[in-house]
């Protein structure tokens, strides 16, 4: 065995440049890879994070047409006896009354569609982190009456600054049109573009004198002390409650399922990539070697050098070649990603472009050990798989191969 | 008992299309320490008989026995042991292992055998000193001649063991004093140790120190031929 290896080892320095850049291309290859790999799942986690820490929270509760509608009458009956099974559940963390409905600003410029969002601060603050989101002026905790804050982009498209005023109008709880005025107090910027063009905020207590006599609520965002806990929390509310529909935030942003599932696909088409690339370079390689050694294989099957020991010799060679890149190629992604989970990739160069679409401009990668493993264990099949038919070509040349003239 | 022994071998190539007699009812007998050399115009079968008897190809008819052994019908892979174990052979080409240093292509086929490890060092070096290459030791096949090869490769051949060393032409890629140079050490080899050598060539040179001659014609045996005194030539 071990002069298996030497023999394997020397083999491979046969043809420094050739086995040289086989190596690096399956350092490269794999590092590569493995920092794509690590960069889409870093921007899908980001932006599945933000979603869910910026707005949608891990589940939220509504009437079950109200996301449809967005009317004002599909308000969430009895919110009261729902909050109080909140509050005694250990499971949530926090939750957010808000009372909204669909309806439209005007400006002395223009009308816009907006969906009205009104929140109570306090609740909002310790279940998602919107309030970041504030670019300019004073939040929702301003002391002006009838206050409401912006996204910066509607503002500019409404030439609107603050201090002005705006009118917001909307139907209330029995279908009649209503309006009212609200001041601007300050602009906000999330991460989407579109989403500051579609949403205002005010606070619920405000908004819910124009809509009904009393607090009507719309939905209530949940933050549970386990994101794994949606599902079954919302199994509980859905049976605890009729006349209510309890969402996890899968269900509720398709944009998220669709987004995660696509980042798994891509992440499957990335490695499939790099793993057949893998494969067709060990195939060419090794193929290559044979090649021109039929002579010498052919002598050590005539001198008496047994094929389990050829097929382990030629297993050996491409095992020992592409294992060592592999590795190489792998810890050098690992320590990169290390470095890049902390710093960051910044892609303030299509920042506009990205902050169109939702994302953030500093992506962190990030791979969990389990995805680690997972690569190094398909290098390693991989590797052998396409090992095995280089040495099963070996075992099968003829001994008197080793007569032929070169 | 006879250490080679071939019975009506006959090899026909492709017996489908074009037809090639390479080989017509061959029965020769090989006695332990022959120094036998195969002979005969080109095309008239030598390489095709040293492979059958050699165990590296497969009669069309015909039988061969090693030692009362019949390896006529030996599966592949047992049929490699039995060449491990029996049956020592010298390339034209010399086809050392090329990353391999002199002393660790002689070893090798003795770690095939799975011998003792000592033992094998002590064997290797023993040999390359015999075949005159005791300061090439570490000499990796490029950095030789090909008569300081052959002679390596006649070294890997003994190391083994084996009943019979075959070659075929082994002189073929020599100039003519190297070529003397391993015939010489081929034969003391088979005086001194009784090592029996079966080779073939073309070379009048070689062919005189051979004390058996047999000339093939056209797949069959013309003549066999003793002469006692064949390797007494050497000139020391
Ligand atoms: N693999 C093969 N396929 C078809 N015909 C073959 C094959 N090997 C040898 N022959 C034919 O068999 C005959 C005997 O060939 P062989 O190689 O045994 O001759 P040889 O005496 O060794 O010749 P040389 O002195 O040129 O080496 C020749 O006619 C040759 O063309
Ligand atoms: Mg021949």
């Amino acid at each position: 065995m071990k002069t298996l290896i030497t023999i394997a080892w020397r083999n491979i320095w046969r043809h420094p440049a050739r086995s040289g850049v086989l190596l690096a291309a399956v350092v490269v290859g794999l590092w590569a890879g493995v920092v794509t790999v690590g960069t889409v799942n870093g921007l899908m986690q980001q932006r599945v994070d933000y979603l869910i820490d910026s707005e949608i929270a891990h589940a939220q509760i509504h009437h079950p047409e109200f996301l449809a509608e967005g009317y004002s009458w599909l308000f969430i009956p009895d919110h009261e006896g729902i909050l109080d099974w909140l509050d005694a559940d250990p499971r949530v963390t926090a939750w957010s009354a808000r009372t909204m409905t669909d309806g439209m600003l005007q400006s002395p410029i223009k009308t816009s569609g907006v969906r009205i969002r009104g929140i109570d601060i306090q609740q909002e603050t310790g279940t998602t982190d919107f309030h970041e989101n504030m670019v300019d002026g004073e939040y929702l905790d301003s002391d002006v009456r009838n206050a409401v804050i912006v996204g910066r982009s509607l503002a500019s498209d409404h030439n609107l600054r603050i201090g002005n005023r705006l009118v917001l109008v909307f139907e209330d709880v029995n279908n009649e049109l209503t309006s009212g005025s609200f001041n601007i107090v300050g602009f906000f910027e999330s991460a989407s573009t579109e989403f500051d063009d579609r949403n205002v905020y005010v606070r619920s207590g405000d908004f819910s004198r124009y809509l009904a006599d009393e607090l009507i609520v719309h939905e209530i965002a949940m933050r549970f002390s386990e994101p794994e806990m949606a599902a079954t929390v919302v199994g509980d509310i859905n049976s605890a409650f009729s006349g209510v529909e309890a969402q996890t935030w899968r269900e509720l942003s398709p944009e998220l399922n669709v987004l995660v599932e696509l980042g798994d696909v891509m992440l499957y088409v990335i490695t499939m990539i790099i793993m057949m690339a893998l494969a067709f370079g060990i195939l060419n390689t090794m193929l290559m070697a044979l090649f021109e050694r039929m002579r010498e294989i052919g002598m050590l099957l005539s001198i008496g050098m047994s094929k389990a020991r050829v097929f382990s010799m030629i297993l050996l060679e491409s095992v020992i070649l592409t294992l060592s890149g592999a590795l190489t190629g792998i810890i050098l992604a690992w320590l990169s990603v290390l470095y890049l989970a902390e710093n960051g990739i910044n892609l303030e160069q299509f920042a506009a472009g990205v902050a169109e679409l939702g994302w953030d401009h500093i992506i962190y990668p990030i791979i969990s050990f389990p995805e680690y493993a997972g690569i190094v264990v398909l290098v390693i099949v991989i590797t052998l798989l396409s090992s095995v038919y280089p040495a099963i070509k070996a075992i099968r040349i003829n001994p008197l191969e080793a007569a032929r003239d070169a | 008992m006879a250490l080679v022994r071939t019975e009506n071998l006959s090899k026909v190539y492709n017996p489908d299309t074009v037809p090639v007699h390479a080989l017509r009812d061959v029965s020769v007998t090989i006695e332990p320490g022959e120094f036998t050399s195969i002979v005969g115009p080109s095309g008239s079968g030598k390489t095709t008989l040293l492979n059958m008897i050699g165990g590296l190809d497969k009669p069309s008819s015909g039988k061969v026995f090693i030692n009362g052994t019949d390896i006529t019908g030996m599966k592949d892979s047992k049929l490699i042991d039995f060449r491990l174990r029996n049956i020592g052979f010298v390339f034209q080409h010399y086809n050392l292992i090329p990353v391999f240093t002199a002393r660790e292509n002689i070893s090798f086929i003795m770690l095939l055998q799975n011998r003792d490890k000592k033992e094998m060092l002590s064997r290797a070096d023993e040999l390359l000193d015999k075949v005159g290459l005791g300061d090439r030791k570490d000499a990796r096949p490029k950095e030789m001649s090909g008569g300081q090869q052959q002679r390596v490769a006649v070294a890997r051949a003994l190391a083994s063991e084996p009943k019979f060393i075959l070659a075929d032409e082994p002189t073929a890629n020599l100039d003519s004093s190297s070529a003397m140079n391993l015939l010489d050490i081929m034969s003391r080899m088979n005086k001194e140790q009784n090592v029996t050598f079966v080779f073939s060539t073309h070379d009048q040179r070689v062919i005189d120190r051979a004390r058996r001659v047999i000339t093939m014609v056209d797949g069959a045996v013309d003549s066999d031929e003793r002469r006692e005194n064949g390797n007494d030539n050497e000139k020391e």
